[in-house]
C-alpha cells in the first residue's frame, strides 16, 4: 500500500505531468527502488498502449438508422410540446372531446350503424331492426337498435356511453383505412348537408391530426 | 475538455448549426448528430462495453441535448457540452446497473465487443503478424477494461481516451482532484495485474 502522495506522484510521472525537477527527483528513486521502477515503467507502457488501442472515434453501427431514430424522437417531442401548448385554447381545445375514449366508441358503434343502414335501407318502414355487428373496446357499452315509426328512423342506443355533446351536429361518419397499414385510418365526419365538418387522421408517427376541412 | 471535431473550411460551424437547431431546425441538428456521433458512441462504448447499450445511450445523449438546447448558452463548445451530457447518461446507466446487482463486469457482458481499434481510422498496411498482435492486444485491453468498476473505468476512459486533464475529470465526475488521481492509480494497477504478461515481458 502506497501513501496517497506516492500514488499521485506515480500517476503524474506516467502522464508526463511533472516538471523537470520533479521528474528527476522521482526517477532518482528508481536506482534504489527497482520494484518502483518496474511498476512505473510497466504502467507507462500500458498507458501508452491504452491510448493507442482505444479509439476516440468509432464507426456507429447502422449510422443512418441512428440519425433517423433521433429525428423521429425529436419530432415526437416537438409534437407533444405543441399539443401541450395548444391544450385548452382555440380550435384544438374545442375538439378535445374528439380525443375522449367515448368518441372512439361512438365512432366504432356509428360505423356498425352506417354499415347496417347502407346494407339494409329501411325503405319499407319495417318495424324490425337488427345490429349485424358491433365492436366497442369498452365492454360496458352495449349497442341496441329499434325502428321508430314516428320518426321514420332507425334509432341506435349506446348504453353505457357518455353523452355526445348536443351542439355537435355530426350526422355521418366515414372511416377510410390505409391499404398498407390497416391501423392507419382517416375519419371524416359530415353534417346533415353532407359537408365534411371534421377530419381526423394520423401522421407517420401515429399521431392524430385534426383538420377543420 | 474534449475539443470539437476538426471541420473543413467550407463546413458549417457548430455555432451556426446550434443556433438553427435552437429554432427547431431538425436538419441542422442532424448535421451535428452526424458530426459527433462517432465520438459520442466511442465514449459510451468504452464506458458501457456493450455495443447495443452504447448505441442506445449515445442516442439518448443526443435526444437529451436536443431537449436542453434552449438552455445552451454558447459559453462552452457544443461538443464539450454534448460530451458532458453523454458522459452523465452513460455513467447513470452504469450506476443503475451496479445498484441492480448485475454490475459485475465480466466477459459475458462483452460478448458483442469489437476489437479495440478495429473501427478506428486506418493505420496503414501492417504486416500480418503485427496486425494480429495489435488485434490481440486490443482485445486483451478491452477485456481488462470491462472488468474494472464503473468508477475506475470512467477515469481511464476520460484520461486515456479523451485526454482530459485531472481538473477536467474532477469537474466532470464530479469529485476532488485527489480522488481522480487515486482512482487513476488503482485503475491502472488493476489493469496492470490483468495485463502483466503483456508488458512485463516487453520491458
Amino acid at each position: 500500500m502506497k501513501h496517497p502522495s506516492e500514488e499521485h506522484d506515480l500517476v503524474r510521472w506516467i502522464d508526463g505531468e511533472m516538471n523537470e525537477a520533479e521528474r528527476a527527483t522521482f526517477e532518482e528513486r528508481f536506482k534504489h527502488e527497482p520494484a518502483l521502477a518496474t511498476e512505473a515503467r510497466t504502467m507507462r507502457a500500458m498507458s501508452a498502449s491504452l491510448r493507442a488501442h482505444l479509439p476516440a472515434e468509432m464507426r456507429v453501427p447502422h449510422a443512418d438508422y441512428f440519425n433517423t431514430q433521433i429525428e423521429v424522437r425529436i419530432t415526437q417531442i416537438a409534437l407533444d410540446e405543441a399539443r401541450a401548448k395548444q391544450g385548452g385554447t382555440g380550435w384544438s381545445a374545442a375538439l378535445q372531446w374528439l380525443r375522449q375514449p367515448w368518441f372512439a366508441l361512438a365512432g366504432t358503434a356509428a360505423l356498425a350503424v352506417v354499415g347496417f343502414v347502407l346494407l339494409y335501407p329501411d325503405t319499407n318502414g319495417a318495424s324490425e331492426s337488427v345490429i349485424l355487428s358491433s365492436f366497442a373496446p369498452n365492454t360496458h357499452v352495449q349497442a341496441r337498435t329499434y325502428h321508430d315509426s314516428g320518426a321514420e328512423a332507425t334509432v341506435l342506443m349506446l348504453d353505457g356511453l357518455d353523452a355526445v355533446p348536443a351542439e355537435r351536429k355530426v350526422s355521418g361518419i366515414n372511416i377510410q383505412r390505409s391499404e398498407v397499414e390497416p391501423e392507419l385510418a382517416s375519419t371524416t365526419m359530415f353534417n346533415g348537408q353532407g359537408t365534411a365538418v371534421l377530419m381526423i387522421s394520423r401522421d407517420a408517427l401515429g399521431n392524430h391530426l385534426i383538420s377543420p376541412h | 475538455m474534449p475539443a470539437s471535431a476538426s471541420t473543413d473550411p467550407g463546413e458549417v460551424s457548430d455555432l451556426d448549426l446550434v443556433k438553427r437547431s435552437q429554432t427547431g431546425d431538425t436538419r441542422a441538428f442532424d448535421v451535428l448528430v452526424t458530426r459527433y456521433r462517432g465520438r459520442i458512441y466511442a465514449m459510451t462504448y468504452h464506458l458501457i462495453q456493450n455495443e447495443t447499450e452504447a448505441w442506445d445511450l449515445a442516442q439518448e445523449a443526443f435526444i437529451k441535448a436536443w431537449r436542453a438546447l434552449p438552455t445552451f448558452k454558447h459559453d462552452a463548445g457544443f461538443y464539450t457540452w454534448l460530451y458532458r451530457i453523454a458522459h452523465n447518461v452513460s455513467y447513470d446507466w452504469l450506476r443503475k446497473k451496479k445498484i441492480q446487482g448485475d454490475g459485475e463486469f465480466d466477459d459475458e457482458r462483452t460478448e458483442h465487443r469489437i476489437a479495440a481499434g478495429a473501427e478506428a481510422a486506418p493505420r496503414g498496411d501492417l504486416a500480418p503478424d503485427t496486425a494480429l498482435r495489435n488485434a490481440e492486444l486490443g482485445q486483451r485491453i478491452q477485456e481488462a477494461i470491462a472488468k474494472l468498476s464503473p468508477e475506475h473505468r470512467q477515469v481511464i476512459v476520460l484520461r486515456e481516451v479523451e485526454g482530459l486533464a485531472y481538473e477536467e475529470i474532477a469537474a466532470l465526475i464530479p469529485c476532488s482532484l485527489g480522488t481522480v488521481m487515486s482512482r487513476l492509480f488503482y485503475a491502472r494497477k488493476k489493469l496492470q495485474e490483468q495485463l502483466h504478461d503483456v508488458y512485463e515481458t516487453s520491458l
